[in-house]
């Protein structure tokens, strides 16, 4: 049940010289060999919370599992972004079509993600966002 | 500006009964802005010694706030080997041998700082990183 995972960073002026860093994992389970075998399938809401919702509820049972996390901002709009949080840590901001790929440990309940739409109004529309957990922990459930 | 683009596609033809096959494409842009990121940190490698924890990226030496994106990669090819990432000392996951992460990083000094660390499992491994700067 193979799951890859391909990355490719480009760019032709950012440097003297060009960037072009590529490469693929194969999703396995925690220190093992054996590909993920679960997974969320890709999920979309619609954001227009400026506090934190949870996007993915950590299940302590995932705790030292392998699990590994997409998400991506579909918005257009430059100045409609995502903020990230796992256990009321900011990690970063995710801007009109920026997407995150990381590894989550889920090391207790306390471990959620969760997402704001942090300079969301009511005239600005909705933040469309995608998400997709791969991971091992056979008791996961979307959102439960 | 410097045109920055990071793309990933996951693929799978065996999880689902159904094939998996998604790719998406992002030009690195930043804070609010269409503008391109304007800095990088090259991609860089790091041998730890130990099974220390270890700082990647300070965040006292970056613009808070800001559209910056880290990239991280374990370059080890033994399952059992694995770094864990924190960030501002929460525990985001752990990278195994061949995995790699791409995030976005806000560098935040209010309160924590939000420093990028990784602890290896295991003496003398090596990590491979990069950071695209706003």
């Amino acid at each position: 049940m193979a799951t890859t995972a391909t990355i490719t960073l480009t760019s032709a002026d950012i440097a003297g010289d060009p960037v072009n860093v590529s490469k693929t994992a194969t999703c396995t389970k925690a220190g093992a060999t054996t590909d993920l075998d679960q997974t969320t399938g890709l999920n979309r809401v619609h954001l227009r919370s400026t506090t934190n919702k949870v996007l993915l509820a950590a299940n302590a049972e995932g705790d030292n599992l392998a699990a590994k996390v997409y998400v991506i901002n579909k918005a257009t709009d430059p100045t409609l972004y995502l903020t990230i949080t796992i256990n009321a840590q900011t990690v970063g901001k995710l801007y009109a079509g920026d997407w995150m790929f990381i590894p989550w440990s889920q090391t207790d309940t306390s471990a959620s993600i969760e997402v704001a739409a942090t300079n969301w109004t009511a005239s600005t529309g909705d933040i469309p966002v995608e998400y997709a957990l791969f991971h091992e922990d056979t008791d996961f459930l979307t959102n439960a | 500006m410097a045109t920055t683009t990071a793309t990933i596609t996951l693929s799978s033809t065996d999880l689902l009964s159904d094939e998996l096959a998604l790719t998406t494409s992002a030009t690195l842009t930043g804070h609010n802005n269409s503008t391109g990121v304007l800095a990088a940190i090259g991609l860089s490698r790091i041998t730890i010694s130990d099974t220390s924890e270890t700082t990647l990226f300070d965040a006292s030496a970056y613009t808070d706030d800001k559209a910056h994106k880290i990239y991280i990669k374990n370059t080890e090819t033994t399952a059992s080997k694995s770094f864990l990432v924190k960030v501002g000392g929460t525990e985001l996951g752990r990278l195994y041998a061949g995995d790699f992460m791409f995030a976005p990083w806000n560098a935040d000094t209010t309160g924590t700082d939000c420093d990028v660390t990784i602890t290896p499992s295991d003496s003398g491994m090596t990590a491979e990183y990069m950071a695209f700067i706003d």
